[in-house]
């Protein structure tokens, strides 16, 4: 503690996790409507020789946004929710302090290291965890340091009992945790044999086993990545924002249970009609019907939260971010179960209609709602006005078509694809050549990158308007209670 | 009890950990030895062909291609018989895929040969016309590594008891007997091939990255 | 011990560990209700953990500061 003897939350952690956020989202949704485009564009392909391919680029971008954009978000909204749910300042203690700086600089290093890798080429080919064994290490020791705060903070709480919000994020350090580490169980062959490369290894599971493995860890990172935290997140920042406390407090913890149970059966429904066993695909669709209730329960919970208080949506943009996030999230959880109901997905499965889903929870909800955290967080770690309320909403409209744009674009793909490559003739034969599929697609294709492009203008806006705000907004003397103050 | 479960963040965990980890345990665990038995004629993937293998990977073609068919008609009249379990017993890590930007390559080598995979990667628009996938010419400058493909076989051989060596089998021996095994099999596929570039390399002893991922692409069956 | 007797006693661990899940769940209802309607305690009341979150604000369950971060003060 300095020679100061006011108690204050120290918001040093959070911010290097916030700049890291606004880095690695403008990296990633580049990467992301680069794609979108070759796939609309094949020539762009060659712009940086093997690097600059859809092959090496795709897993840049989903790594990009999940463990770069998304995590340093979470991370961020950790390191000030915590403590203020809490009471009590990371600064009480010198160990959790230097725990949440080495913490920052661990990830920011494996994040670049992580960069490099992918752009050569090292990958385990499994979808969202093809970091190779030196880089999983460094993704662990991480996790832990996270864990590590986490617990030490709680230890040395003010408040009793734990927030909600806190729940979420004890659930999404220990999902994460176990799947991570399950899913990415390897041997390095280098150690074994003792030649090749010294960072391959060889998947412990083989075939089925290896596919149930990955999709049990690929559908629950979403869960545990793409949900449960920004779940935590807005039942602090809704409430906080608008002034309103929760709807129903017994709500959110019940859904908060139910989600927690159900989440992690549904993760078969990527592997209807393949070779896993027939029981575990029907149990994997089932639970995905099951889930919309725990969903529901807490998007519900947080749109009646606005209960009689809509006229704020006029007023304040931030709640129109986190109202129109939570109403995505009811979308996305909704149309998820649909498509992994059995035969509404032996025509989904494969086609573009599977990213379009993927992007109204990611684009709408997660985006949405972890931009709309940072403006809220802004203002009171840095002591400044937000830097313009006229810029916040023609990002929130431009996003949104931006959206509108992409899910339209792919429902359409993804549909016309999947009935293209079952229609027959009259004599049983196929009607279309797998090329007479694709042509079809490619004004959908442009369509959707351009949804892309206008959602990643978007986010330029929002890192101009938080790098003006922390450069040059208005200075504001006693922190603001609830709603985030903004010039217009 | 509830309420004290509210405040103590330990037994918190513990409970929310033993509620998130059952589903884990009871679907995928069951049928774990099963799902691993091959199927009679399944055999593991030769050095040359798991150095092609590893260049699906490097170059995510499992991003835009499944390896996976599903039993409906309109699957197998494209593509050939539907996908069984034990057919991907020795497919370290696996490549369903989840999408299929391209088509499914579960039986690409029953349909497509080396002299149209030569000339598909160097410029699919050449052989496919109005392709959106793109060019690979770096597989025709970028040597294939042997080495790391022969260590990914004996690591497997020796920790999951894959049956290399075996009667019928493919042999796999030390690093040099593998290494003329490897120069026999790309032989024959590059005198299949009409790429100048890549025989001229393999008269210095090099063997390009196309030629192990052809191997690999005629694998598969 | 053979595949047929292990899947059975996996089937019943199923069985039961679920049954037991959906117990716990429905008395955790039971109790959030009762608990209220009793006076014990009010469960609302934690939302305002998020909207007096000032580290001067006064807690809503106090909680004894262990010596370690009273130290640091």
């Amino acid at each position: 503690m300095q020679a100061s003897n006011v108690l204050n939350y120290d918001y040093s952690v959070a911010k290097c996790f916030t700049y890291a956020t606004i880095l690695f989202g403008i990296v990633g949704m580049l990467i992301g409507v680069i794609i979108a485009y070759q796939m609309a564009y094949p020539e762009l392909n060659y712009f940086a020789g093997e690097y600059g391919t859809y092959s090496r680029l795709r897993p840049l971008h989903t790594s990009g946004v999940i463990f770069g954009f998304l995590l340093s978000g979470i991370f961020a909204t950790w390191y000030y929710v915590g403590q203020r749910v809490l009471k009590v300042s990371i600064a009480e203690s010198k160990f959790l302090m230097s725990v949440g700086r080495v913490h920052f600089w661990l990830y920011l290093v494996v994040i670049l290291m992580a960069v490099v890798s992918l752009f050569m080429g090292i990958s385990t080919s499994k979808e969202y965890a093809e970091l190779e064994w030196p880089l999983d290490i460094g993704v662990v020791l991480l996790w832990v340091l996270w864990g590590i705060s986490i617990f030490g903070l709680i230890g040395i709480r003010r408040e009793k009992t734990l927030y909600v919000s806190i729940w979420y994020y004890i659930a999404t350090f220990l999902g994460v945790a176990m799947l991570y580490l399950f899913n990415n169980m390897e041997v390095p062959t280098y150690f074994v044999s003792g030649m090749g490369k010294w960072y391959h290894s060889v998947s412990m599971y083989a075939g089925t086993n290896d596919a149930m493995v990955q999709w049990w860890y690929g559908h629950n990172a979403v869960a545990f990545v793409f949900t449960v935290p920004i779940v935590a997140m807005i039942y602090y920042f809704l409430p906080k924002e608008s002034a309103q406390p929760i709807f129903s407090y017994k709500l959110s913890i019940l859904s908060f249970w139910g989600l927690m149970f159900v989440y992690l059966w549904a993760g078969g429904h990527h592997l209807l009609y393949s070779t896993v066993p027939d029981w575990v695909q029907t149990m994997g669709s089932i639970f995905s019907i099951i889930l919309i209730l725990p969903s529901w329960g807490s998007a519900i919970n947080m749109l009646l939260t606005m209960k009689g208080e809509w006229g704020q949506l006029k007023e304040n943009p931030l709640i129109k971010f986190m109202v129109l996030a939570s109403t995505f999230y009811m979308l996305s959880t909704l149309e998820g179960p649909i498509q992994a109901i059995k035969s509404v997905n032996a025509l989904a499965h494969f086609t573009d209609w599977i990213p379009g889903h993927v992007h109204d929870g990611t684009l709408g909800w997660v985006g949405f709602m972890t931009m709309a955290a940072l403006y809220h967080m802004t203002p009171r770690m840095f002591k400044k006005e937000l830097f313009s309320k006229k810029l916040m909403e023609s990002q929130f409209w431009l996003q949104t078509t931006g959206i509108v744009m992409y899910f339209s674009s792919m429902w359409i793909a993804g549909i016309t694809q999947g009935m293209m490559w079952r229609a027959s003739d009259q004599y049983g034969n196929l009607e279309y050549s797998f090329m007479d599929t694709v042509s079809v697609l490619i004004p959908y294709y442009t369509l959707r990158a351009t949804g892309g492009l206008f959602y990643l203008i978007g986010f330029l806006l929002f890192a101009y308007n938080m790098y003006k705000t922390i450069t040059s907004g208005k200075a504001i003397l006693s922190e603001p209670q609830n709603s985030s103050p903004m010039q217009a | 009890m509830f309420h004290w479960l509210e405040r103590n963040p330990f037994f918190f965990a513990v409970g929310v950990f033993l509620v998130i980890a059952y589903a884990g345990v009871v679907t995928i665990l069951p049928d774990f030895m099963e799902s691993a038995r091959p199927v009679i004629g399944t055999k593991p993937y030769t050095v040359l062909e798991l150095a092609g293998r590893q260049i699906y990977i490097k170059d995510s073609c499992n991003a835009c291609h499944s390896q996976l068919i599903r039993p409906f008609k309109s699957e197998t009249d494209r593509y050939g018989m539907y996908s069984l379990s034990g057919e991907y017993a020795y497919d370290r890590p696996f490549l369903w895929g989840s999408k299929r930007t391209g088509p499914d390559l579960m039986r690409v080598g029953n349909y497509r040969t080396t002299d149209w995979h030569d000339h598909h990667m160097r410029n699919p628009q050449s052989v496919v016309s109005g392709s959106i996938m793109p060019a690979y010419k770096h597989m025709y400058t970028n040597n294939a590594d042997i080495q790391t493909a022969y260590a990914e076989a004996y690591t497997v051989k020796k920790v999951f008891n894959v049956p290399y060596d075996k009667p019928n089998m493919p042999r796999l021996g030390t690093f040099e007997e593998a290494n003329k095994e490897v120069m026999k099999e790309a032989s024959a596929i590059i005198a299949d091939m009409k790429s100048d570039d890549v025989k001229e390399a393999f008269k210095k002893g090099e063997i390009k990255e196309i030629v192990a991922l052809i191997a690999y692409l005629n694998s598969l069956k | 011990m053979n595949m047929e007797s292990i899947r059975e006693l996996q089937a019943y661990g199923y069985i039961f560990f679920t049954i037991f899940l959906v117990i716990i769940l429905y008395s955790y209802i039971y109790h959030l209700y009762k608990s209220e309607k009793d006076g014990k305690r009010n469960y609302e009341k934690y939302s305002d953990m998020a909207l007096h979150d000032n580290i001067d604000d006064v807690p809503v369950e106090k909680r004894e500061i262990p010596l370690s971060a009273e130290k640091e003060k």
